[in-house]
């Protein structure tokens, strides 16, 4: 075993050390850089919740405790809904949210809906296009009354018990 | 809202609404797995790692005798087919666990046990002799307990209800090794017990059980930990009487420190609860509160206890003469640095380097070994990967449904960065040098299977973390 062969295998053994860290760091790209988000278009971003806020008055049902389901009121999944379990539930582009919404105008981690005493919380993960609560940008957490809208890209929805 | 029924439309036939689509009434949960695709990347990420484990024994081989015998099959293959065995058993009972734990960690085990096998090389050591097979034992025994807690834990949350069991498993664990007639002391340190032929450093499993146990106490105990307390400086400052629990681990901290003789363990358990009564209450005060704490206390220890003294005394002058030779002094870490300094930066090459030299080169000196052959690059290669696994583990914790596992999975991987950042800032002087073990890399039993321990639990809450109830809102349709 010649000194050249022996220094050629170790580099290439090295360069096959970072091959693996960079496989991993590509498979977890966008993990850890996000995906590339667009910016919603400002008539778009103040339109769509005054539509859906100006029917739905703040209606106080019956009963209590915190509800129990999210409603998606409009936008590609119109209709459909998730069931409200555990304590937190995490909305974004990522496979690991519990609400995955795909679209070019939500972030990677974009909010997270918490329950906090009985109360559900939406608390926007410095998002690029905000997360809008009856058509206010949401900073701090910010308790989600029933049947009010929350719009995240171009979908809105809404808690229900 | 619900006044415009869409099936108004298709009951006329007259207006065209394009493909039906759901009405608010219909009730359609879609629970969206994708267990196969995580699985395969884990299986094409496992094979680059077996490939790396068993090129690490080739080229020790090549550059320590010049030629390759059969022990290839033993370590490479071994290890493979350990990892091949873990990899089936996740595919069946935790089908969405994460998919870069285990070629991490298997990287990381296998880089250690070619490097300890190298120095078998070095010394002359064979058979049951050599640390190299007891290694591989030890890593055959890990993986089949950390199955066992796989297949045991089917939900992280069962954990939280033993969390007072926990703290009795883990004070008892710490305390083990004071216990006359089994405890040991090695190199001064009181942290072994004697069974039979084995030794075991029980405060390993013990750092899992406290994990559980602060995660536990935490997430019922952070409301009035966070909430009150008067403002100071623009922090808020706990109350007096909420001080207890801080106090209580902090005396715990400075028994290990005066009673067991271990730097490295005690800022390990008090780091561990810093770290998670921060994540719970987000209150800077209490690191602050902490630190001031553990510093005063070392510092006091460092000037009436004679081995925190000598440790000083090693770190800041570890090139005087007078500490250099003086027995236990600064010879192991000075012998480390210049073995690291021959290495630079791309290395001696595996099997072509003096680590041996070093003692302990294989335990606690193992990451200056690893810098001497493998140089600098590759030291950051395996930095990386503890970073990367880090990160996951913080992943999982952030993506988590419930306060347990979410401050569970951030205290398992942030042990495991503490050890990480303990042993090589003591082997590279950024700290003083304390005993912890390097996770996964080094040899030594009850370390492997503490380590192990964590992954499987790791494993655990991610594949729950995904299997929650997932609705998938997609604009390409």
């Amino acid at each position: 075993m010649s000194e050249l062969t022996l220094l050629l295998l170790r580099i290439g053994f090295l360069i096959l050390m970072w091959s693996f860290v960079f496989a991993i760091v590509y498979a977890l790209r966008s993990d850890l850089f996000g995906t590339k988000v667009r910016r919603l278009p400002v008539a778009a971003s103040a339109a769509a919740p005054v539509a859906v806020a100006a029917p739905v008055a703040p209606v106080t049902v019956a009963g209590s405790g915190p509800a129990r389901r999210l409603v998606i009121t409009s936008g590609a999944k119109e209709g459909l809904e998730l069931p409200l379990e555990g304590d937190q539930l995490t909305i974004g582009r990522s496979a690991d949210s519990g609400l995955v919404i795909r679209d070019d105008y939500t972030s990677t981690h974009h909010a997270r809906l918490m329950l906090w005493d009985g109360t559900w919380m939406i608390q926007d993960l410095d998002s690029t296009n905000g997360t809008l609560l009856s058509g206010k940008k949401v900073g701090a957490p910010t308790a989600v009354p029933l049947n009010t809208p929350v719009s995240i890209g171009t979908t809105t929805f809404e808690l229900r018990r | 809202m619900n006044s415009t029924e869409p099936g108004d439309g298709r009951v006329g036939g007259t207006v065209d609404l394009g493909p039906p689509r759901p009405t608010l009434t219909e009730a359609i949960t879609i629970k969206l797995r994708t267990p196969a695709k995580l699985r395969n990347l884990e299986l094409l990420l496992l094979v680059f790692a077996i490939g790396i484990t068993g090129a690490a024994v080739v080229l020790v081989q090549l550059g320590a005798i010049g030629e390759i015998d059969t022990t290839v099959l033993i370590y490479g293959a071994g290890l493979g087919m350990l990892a091949l065995g873990m990899h089936v058993v996740l595919r069946i009972t935790a089908p969405d666990a994460d998919p870069f734990i285990l070629p991490i960690v298997v990287t990381l085990n296998g880089l250690g046990v070619a490097m300890i096998y190298r120095l078998d090389l070095a010394e002359g050591l064979e058979g049951w002799e050599s640390a190299g097979i007891r290694q591989m034992v030890w890593t055959a025994i890990a993986m089949a307990i950390a199955l066992a807690v796989l297949l045991v834990v089917r939900n992280h949350r069962v954990l939280a209800r033993y969390r007072y069991v926990a703290m009795l498993v883990g004070i008892g664990l710490l305390l083990l090794p004071m216990l006359p007639g089994i405890g040991q002391t090695i190199n001064g340190a009181r942290l072994w017990i004697q069974l039979g032929p084995f030794s075991f450093q029980p405060g390993e499993i013990g750092k899992i059980a406290l994990a559980v146990f602060f995660a536990g106490y935490l997430v019922t105990a952070r409301e009035s930990l966070s909430m009150v307390g008067r403002s100071f400086l623009g922090m808020r400052f706990p109350r007096g009487k909420d001080l207890g629990p801080i106090l209580i681990v902090w005396l715990a901290a400075m028994a290990v420190l005066v009673f067991q003789r271990d730097l490295g363990t005690s800022l390990l358990y008090f780091g561990l609860f810093l770290v998670m009564i921060y994540v719970a209450t987000s209150r800077l005060s209490w690191v602050l509160l902490g630190l001031g704490l553990f510093v005063s206390g070392a510092l006091i220890a460092s000037q009436t206890l004679s081995y925190v003294n000598a440790r000083f005394a090693a770190w800041l002058g570890a090139f005087d003469p007078e500490n250099y030779d003086a027995i236990g002094g600064s010879y192991q870490l000075v012998q480390g640095l210049f073995g690291l300094a021959n290495g630079g930066l791309i290395g001696t090459g595996l099997g072509q380097g003096r680590p041996n030299i070093v003692p302990l080169a294989e335990s606690d000196f193992i990451i200056a070994s690893l810098g001497e052959e493998l140089g600098l690059v590759g030291l950051f290669a395996i930095l990386g990967l503890y970073l990367l696994f880090v990160a996951r583990g913080f992943r999982i914790g952030f993506n988590g449904t419930d306060d347990f596992g979410r401050l569970l999975a951030v205290g398992l991987a942030f042990v495991i960065a503490l050890q990480v950042f303990v042993v090589i800032g003591g082997v590279t002087r950024v700290i003083p040098l304390t005993g912890l073990t390097t996770p996964f890399l080094a040899a030594g039993g009850s370390s492997l299977v503490a380590n192990w321990i964590i992954a499987a639990l790791l494993l655990r809450l991610s594949d729950t973390v995904r299997h929650q109830p997932r609705l998938v809102v997609t604009d390409d349709e």
